[in-house]
């Protein structure tokens, strides 16, 4: 039996999120919000786990109120506890402060045998997340995991992938696994499994109800890096563009360029 | 925390015991112009046994110092033990910065003992600035897929970490300095205190067409791909051309083309001579990615980014201009590179 832990984000769609040119501020609002793609890939890993070792699957988030239909969505995949973790203290973290939040939050779920992340978020990107987890866990790590090939007597073996190959590693329980995502494609939930995952219960935890937490620690104040400006990216003066009114002598217009240029 | 107590940056030395990998010369390279302007010391951090010709390379990126470290623990790459050197050597030089290269390994234990030391940790930095009011780097880098550049500081804290792509500076070493100062550290870390042991491992199969780096000519696919089956007549086009087929990380994430294709700063930096995007929309991250002698773009979107990259830019149907260049050159229009 496998105590899990699959920590799960939810993002802006970023293609949608624009900056204000007045006063450089993102605009989110009316941004439509989706399940970090990455965490699905991890849960997968999660729920195929169990279902060959048997288990429990905690999910656990930190974001605003509405965070809780990412954990629903997640739910209805394979789950059987969903901790919120929400708050207006909370907000402006940056991973030093998010991961220490999400070990504390986790803390009465556990302890935990393995916890799974995606390898990064399509909105911070920062791919930072996972190790520092690993760390407040006291966990070993294996990143970018292609397949876990089994867990027995307290260790686990998992193919991973490098930069030049694939790597067998064992490592120790507890252990935290980043999960590529060749591998791990997310499942659709069956009906019945979605409509009870939309009454599940959801565990809320708030800078008041978590045990232990040190206010100092979290949100802004316990954030090790700050963004103190943002700015659209300076763009080169665009290229020659060729218009000719077809593709046909678009494309003949363009190889003449290259002939003149030299490169054919 | 005092800042002013923290003095000096730090590069680490990725290596595999033969040879030191360019991300850190790039680092040592970028970080030297760092320290010109702060006034730090610029020291190299290398773990384990590394030839003196290999030094040498790192010393001709003009460092100040290196600082070598030996002991238990060190005979493969494992996270506790690189975390744990960093931690100890940090808490006994506070150095003001530490950077390290942004590879499989550098990704996995940067950020693990940022949280020992409790301080700030960044990641992918494009650019590195600093500023002397406040006397903090800033690196800057692209947000939000690639529609905005950040400025990300570590205001109070320190050290400043930084994980930083490969391939993000340019290897251009400046020189030796006359002076080196070379300091020995031992730390062991014990062996059974390692958590995750290597088992074995296979290299990837040599497939020529998955190696961009090199490649003289790109054809490089983006997300206005349709779908996969409209993917062939791009490698056909790449075949003329006699280069190669690339893509930019929509395709790689819609499970399209491989990752080993993914062109851009979180996948693989490429200098053809020629290039050719189709579909791509020009986000920051992949064009960062791109270094190239002629850049040609085609895409529906006349208002895309990518035109303000190109050299010459078609705006069409991305498969009708594919189509069309592929006849015009099996006719005999050009006879390529």
């Amino acid at each position: 039996m496998l105590n899990i832990l699959v920590c799960v984000k939810q993002i802006p769609d970023v293609d949608l999120v624009k900056m204000d040119p007045e006063t450089g501020n993102l605009i989110r609002t009316g941004v439509p919000t989706l399940t970090n793609p990455l965490d699905l890939n991890a849960l997968e890993a999660a729920v195929q786990l169990k279902e060959r070792y048997g288990g429990a699957i905690t999910l656990i988030t930190m974001g605003p109120p509405m965070a809780e239909s990412t954990l629903r969505e997640c739910l209805a995949v394979g789950g059987d506890e969903a901790v919120l973790i929400t708050g207006r203290p909370f907000g402006g973290a940056d991973t030093l402060s998010t991961s220490y939040t999400i070990v504390k939050a986790a803390e009465r779920f556990g302890p935990f045998d393995l916890i799974f992340c995606g390898k990064e978020s399509l909105d911070g990107a920062t791919g930072q997340m996972a190790s520092q987890l690993a760390e407040r866990f006291d966990a070993a790590q294996i990143s970018c995991c292609l397949s876990i090939e089994e867990v027995k007597d307290g260790r686990i073996r998992a193919t991973r992938a490098l930069e030049s190959g694939r790597e067998l590693v064992e490592a120790k329980l507890p252990c935290l696994v980043t999960v590529e995502k060749d591998n791990y494609y997310g499942r659709l939930p069956n009906l019945e499994a979605y409509l009870a995952a939309k009454k599940a219960p959801i565990v809320t935890c708030t800078e008041n109800n978590i045990e232990g937490l040190d206010l100092q620690k979290i949100g802004v104040p316990g954030s090790g890096t700050i963004v103190p400006k943002i700015y659209p990216p300076e763009l080169p003066e665009p290229g020659q563009m060729i218009r000719t009114g077809s593709v046909k002598t678009d494309v003949g217009r363009l190889l003449e360029l290259l002939a003149e240029k030299g490169t054919l | 925390m005092n800042k002013n107590d923290y003095k000096n940056m730090w590069v680490y030395i990725e290596h595999d015991g033969k040879t030191a990998a360019p991300v850190g010369l790039e680092l040592c390279c970028e970080v030297r112009k760092l320290c010109d302007r702060t006034g730090d010391r610029l020291y190299a951090v290398v773990i384990g046994a590394l030839p003196e010709t290999e030094l040498e390379k790192v010393k001709a990126c003009g460092v100040d110092g290196f600082i070598l470290v030996s002991g238990t623990g060190y005979d493969f790459f494992n996270t506790d033990a690189w975390a744990n050197a960093f931690t100890v050597l940090s808490r006994k030089y506070n150095p003001s910065a530490i950077f390290v290269g942004g590879t499989v390994d550098g990704r996995d234990f940067a950020p693990r003992f940022a949280v020992q030391l409790e301080t700030g940790c960044t990641s992918d930095a494009m650019e590195l600035d600093w500023d002397p009011e406040t006397g903090d780097i800033q690196f800057i880098e692209p947000a939000v897929g690639g529609k905005i550049m950040a400025v990300i500081t570590v205001p109070v804290l320190r050290p400043q970490v930084g994980t930083i792509r490969p391939g993000t500076f340019p290897y251009a070493p400046v020189g030796a300095k006359e002076r080196v100062e070379v300091i020995e550290e031992r730390i062991d870390f014990d062996p059974a205190a390692i958590r995750c042991h290597p088992v074995g491992f296979i290299p990837d199969e040599n497939d020529p067409e998955l190696d961009i780096a090199h490649a003289d000519c790109i054809v490089c696919v983006g997300n206005g791909l349709k779908d996969g089956e409209h993917l062939e007549r791009y490698r056909t086009l790449a075949r003329l051309l006699g280069g190669k087929l690339g893509c930019t990380r929509p395709l790689y994430d819609r499970g399209i083309l491989p990752y080993k294709l993914q062109i851009g700063q979180s996948g693989v930096m490429v200098k053809p001579k020629l290039y050719i995007s189709f579909g791509v929309s020009g986000a920051v991250n992949h064009t960062a990615g791109v270094d190239a002698g002629l850049f040609i773009a085609v895409d529906k979107n006349p208002n895309a980014q990518i035109f303000n990259y190109c050299d010459y830019g078609i705006v069409g149907d991305m498969d009708e201009v594919c189509d069309e260049l592929i006849a015009r050159l099996r006719a005999g229009d050009g006879k390529l590179i």
